[in-house]
């Protein structure tokens, strides 16, 4: 006889949201797998051969995986200061930095993207500034062009680098540090010892969100770079909008969501790993 | 002439901004000595710890070790090693990797490390255990791990911030003997802070007694015990028979006597007359029945409680404080609560304090 484990029926708790999830998104992802594979003489691959055998959508696979690890990277270098400032801040000082993380997210992606395409501009806000201080000797346009993109895409994704980190740094006894220091330890010495491998599942959870988000957006590259630059996910939605192709839009997506399930969970395996050493 | 103290304290202090934490303090170490700082919560000696380690900066005063003046040094310059009360190892780290990283921080040779882990671990008996995650270890295990990485480094002075206090009362005895030969066979000069003051007795070459920010009295356990310099330090360390009254002379022998609730009783002190006083004597300096030149009182027996090896007689106590009596041999008979008992104790046992008008 087979007894359940208080532990194996937790994992009821799920059902829900399971079920939600096959019936809604894995059916219609499931058709859009078939779209892709099922020519009309049967399963083919064909589809995929000839994808791949033009020489421009590798550039567009090129353009995405370049384009999202800068804003990975990007996203990192600044929100890893705020999360761990965050995590010591208290307070007040805490609940007004936590409000102005989380709150940019209530308003709407396409409403920022217009907004950072005034701030892009030749006579932006950036452009007037980079003059001012003499680092520019004349006015530029950043819209339309790549660090564009990634400024403007880190920092609508920025929140999901920085709560995820937040959320690790804060459970780290204070005290670690200050023993490492009593140990001889240099600041730099105990960043890298200490805190950075503690703080390691936090910064691959953000990172994948914000790489995963960042491969798969479309509302910001078609406002900040227009229909001459071509992601998978843009590419994937003027097959299905604009050129009623829908064969190379099962393709892209496909590509896409390879690529994504991969790096979720690559990272994800990465991070237990991790965490299990650490 | 004395030589300079290894560790001079002079006149630290600190104020969170809720009044002073720590009050102009001064303490002088010497060389290989083992200090406990002793005192209930909040009376500044963890402050103190921290000032000396330079987690916390002192608002002023001065710290100098081994002739060096290290107030302005950071911690990881200092050469004080500290073991934290909830022990803070490394989580990610190995039992060798947590007593190894003060030396590794300190770039030393890869043959020393090895060698200092492994002496280490043979010394705080756990070279089985030298791959295991710490997080897999008991609270005892931990704490010699935590001690064994604060003296991998050669620290010329350890700190211990209650290292004890989680662990249950029959480890904690031996631990308390183990680290006190531990450390006497390295020589290590240890600042040991802690509120219990059976763990002050037992470890410590002095005690320093600290209440409200000050130190109340700096002597021997036994000193301490013996004559307690204020009525802190006696309700403090060890139990106490205490007793309030009023200053109405003195004696031939220069002995203060004090008018209280229990009859007149002679004491050591010198005070005005008239002025109010608190008594204070050891339970266990108190006997059953009279003695000749002896205070003698006879108040009402109201409990007799059992404690294994000793037994404690308590009295109704006219002002609210403890009278009692602790005793290892038999109790007279026919004892019963309800029946005023005859008892005495010695004038030179019996400490006058001033006591401040409540």
């Amino acid at each position: 006889m087979m007894r359940f484990l208080p532990r194996d029926r937790m994992l009821w708790l799920a059902a829900p949201a399971l079920l939600y999830l096959a019936f809604f998104y894995a059916m219609p992802l499931i058709y859009l797998l078939g779209r892709s594979v099922i020519g009309p003489n049967g399963p083919t691959l064909s589809l995929f051969a000839s994808f791949f055998a033009d020489e421009y959508n590798w550039r567009v696979i090129g353009n995405t995986l370049r384009i999202a690890l800068l804003v990975t990277l990007v996203s990192l270098i600044i929100g890893y200061p705020v999360a761990l400032a965050l995590a010591r801040a208290r307070g007040l000082v805490q609940v007004m930095l936590l409000t102005a993380i989380i709150l940019p997210l209530s308003v709407g992606v396409v409403v920022k993207a217009f907004a950072w395409q005034i701030v892009l501009r030749r006579d932006g806000t950036i452009a007037k500034l980079l003059v001012a201080t003499g680092i520019w000797d004349e006015p530029q346009r950043l819209l339309f062009t790549e660090p564009g993109l990634v400024i403007g895409a880190a920092n609508v994704f920025l929140p999901f680098m920085i709560l995820p980190i937040y959320s690790v740094v804060k459970l780290i006894d204070p005290r670690l540090s200050e023993a490492g220091a009593t140990l001889g330890a240099s600041p730099f010495y105990r960043f890298r010892k200490i805190i950075l491998p503690l703080t390691m599942p936090g910064l691959i959870s953000g990172m994948a969100f914000v790489f995963s988000l960042s491969v798969s957006m479309f509302v910001i590259p078609s406002l900040l770079m227009g229909d001459r630059f071509q992601t998978l996910a843009t590419l994937t939605g003027r097959s299905f909008l604009l050129m009623r192709n829908e064969a190379l839009g099962s393709a892209t997506a496909v590509v896409l969501l390879v690529l994504a399930v991969s790096i979720v969970v690559g990272s994800t395996i990465l991070s237990r790993r991790i965490g299990r050493t650490a | 002439m004395n030589p300079a103290p290894f560790l001079d304290i002079r006149k630290a202090s600190k104020d969170f901004g809720s009044g002073p934490v720590l009050d102009g303090v001064d303490l002088a170490v010497t060389r290989g000595e083992f200090i406990s700082l002793l005192g209930p919560s909040g009376c500044g000696k963890t402050t103190l710890l921290r000032i000396i380690a330079g987690l916390a900066a002192a608002d002023g005063g001065s710290v100098t070790l081994d002739g060096q003046e290290i107030s302005r040094l950071p911690p990881h310059r200092r050469d004080v090693g500290v073991v934290f009360q909830n022990y803070a190892l490394f989580p990610h780290l190995t039992v060798a990797e947590n007593i190894a990283f003060g030396l590794r921080a300190k770039g030393a040779p890869a043959a020393e490390i090895a060698a200092t882990v492994e002496r280490f671990l043979t010394l705080i008996h756990m070279a089985a255990f030298a791959d295991r995650s710490v997080r897999a270890l008991s609270g005892g295990q931990q704490q010699r791990v935590a001690v064994a990485r604060a003296l991998a480094t050669k620290p010329k002075l350890l700190l211990l911030d209650e290292p004890f206090s989680a662990l249950d009362r029959k480890l904690r005895e031996t631990m308390q003997i183990d680290l006190r030969r531990l450390l006497r066979e390295l020589g290590t000069t240890a600042i040991f802070v802690t509120h219990d003051q059976d763990e002050a007795l037992i470890m410590s070459d002095r005690i320093a007694v600290m209440n409200r920010g000050q130190i109340e009295q700096l002597d021997t356990p036994e000193a301490i015990y013996a004559r307690p310099a204020t009525p802190f330090a006696l309700e403090f360390v060890g139990l106490s028979t205490r007793i309030a009254g009023t200053v109405t002379g003195y004696d031939p022998d220069g002995f203060v006597m004090v008018e209280t609730a229990l009859g007149a009783i002679r004491g050591r002190g010198r005070f005005e007359v008239g002025s109010p006083v608190l008594l204070g004597v050891r339970p266990e300096r108190i006997r059953f029945g009279t003695e000749g030149g002896a205070n003698v009182a006879a108040p009402v027996l109201t409990d007799i409680v059992f404690q294994g090896a000793r037994i404690q007689a308590h009295f109704a106590s006219p002002d609210q404080r403890p009278v009692m009596i602790e005793t290892s041999g038999a109790l007279p008979a026919g004892l019963a609560p309800g029946i005023p008992v005859t008892i005495s104790f010695a004038v030179e046992d019996t400490i006058a304090y001033p006591l401040a008008a409540a």
